[in-house]
């Protein structure tokens, strides 16, 4: 229950607080949503399967969140960062379906 | 196609399966079964919560940004139309009180009365006056069909030119397209695929009034070689177009203002 209460935690402080992102970083901030999802979906399967590790959750995390906003911001550069971003959407998309996928399977047993 | 494969078949952290196997392998136990209470899982929540109620509330601000300045451009658009229709009835009223002074002012002599009828009839043939009569109305509209890419299938502006001049080669008196009156000066033209008459904007389908003899008006045009041409575009890039003849048609004034020409000491 701990990590929903996080969840929840963060969106009221997202509410409370009133956090407005720089212009320059709004672009990234989807994409680092999906990212982070991938990463807290894996870190859930993990602990469903019983080898989650800290350590790994936290870096999978960060180096999502940056690896995706750097692809997003490289092809915004290079003028294709729409469909870099659709690239990152499929490829973290993939795995996020598959992990939710194997959650299920690990809740209901089905 | 191995990269979509292990995408598949490896959906998760290989950094998990490496932890634990090293673990294993240091003869410690694996983290125990379903550590729900790992602090860096409830942090990642709480930073994900936040990442999304972030997201979301930007993007209800810029929406509704957008379309508080859309509703302000609205607003202005409507204030100045109304503005525009304001002073054209104003025009209009100002045009019917000077006809209305000249008339009080020829009727008193014989060359007053004379020079009124000629007045009236110069009116009448340069559009400064609404005109009433038989006539055929001539609708040309697009394709129904729109897919050459030239644009062939929709009326262009030169159709239209050629509609016009037909009609005044068949005898037209007078002619008008969706209400605008075609005076002297009126230019027929075409911007960013909007036809343009008198420099307003029309859509299809047009209507062009002519007024002259309906009954052969409408064959005259078809030999004309207006007519001719709006045949040959119906037949070859499906343009829809109809004659039909009228009893009785009113064309409105049309707007002429002179702004360099002003008739010379010699005029008769």
């Amino acid at each position: 229950m701990i990590p929903l209460a996080g969840l929840v935690i963060g969106i009221l402080a997202g509410l409370y607080f009133d956090v407005t992102v720089p212009l320059e970083l709004q672009p990234y901030l989807p994409i680092a949503i999906v990212a982070a999802l991938d990463a807290v979906f894996g870190g859930i399967r993990a602990v469903m399967e019983g080898i989650f590790n800290d350590k790994v959750f936290v870096v999978s995390f960060i180096a999502n969140v940056l690896i995706a906003a750097f692809i997003v911001f490289l092809g915004d550069q290079l003028g294709v960062g729409s469909q870099l971003s659709t690239a990152v959407i499929v490829v973290l998309g993939i795995r996020i379906f598959t992990n939710v996928a194997t959650i299920r399977r690990h809740i209901f047993h089905a | 196609m191995s990269l979509l494969n292990d995408l598949f078949a490896k959906p998760l952290e290989p950094g998990y399966e490496d932890a634990a196997a090293r673990r294993r392998a240091a003869g410690e136990k694996p983290t125990s079964e379903r550590t729900w209470r790992s602090p860096a899982l409830a942090l990642g929540l709480v930073a994900l919560g936040l990442l999304l109620t972030m997201a979301v509330v930007e993007v209800r601000n810029t929406a509704s940004v957008v379309s508080s300045e859309r509703q302000g451009l609205i607003e202005q658009i409507h204030n100045e139309d109304a503005r525009v229709s304001r002073l054209q009835d104003d025009v209009t009223a100002l045009e019917s009180e000077i006809s209305e002074l000249e008339d009080s002012l020829l009727q008193n002599s014989a060359t007053g009365q004379q020079t009124r009828e000629e007045v009236e009839s110069l009116q009448a043939t340069t559009g400064a006056v609404a005109v009433t009569g038989p006539g055929v109305v001539v609708t040309v509209d697009d394709a129904e069909e729109q897919n050459a890419e030239d644009g062939t299938d929709r009326v262009l502006d030169v159709d239209l030119q050629q509609v016009v001049n037909g009609l005044w080669a068949a005898g037209a008196e007078a002619v008008s397209i969706n209400g605008q009156r075609i005076t002297p000066l009126t230019a027929i033209r075409q911007a960013q695929d909007i036809i343009q008459i008198n420099y307003r904007p029309m859509n299809a389908p047009y209507e062009v009034s002519a007024l002259g003899d309906s009954r052969s008006l409408a064959n005259d045009f078809a030999h004309s070689a207006g007519g001719r041409w709006l045949s040959s575009i119906a037949g070859k890039n499906g343009i829809y177009y109809k004659v039909s003849s009228h009893d009785s048609l009113t064309l409105p004034a049309g707007n002429t203002p002179l702004s360099y020409a002003t008739p010379g000491e010699g005029a008769s």
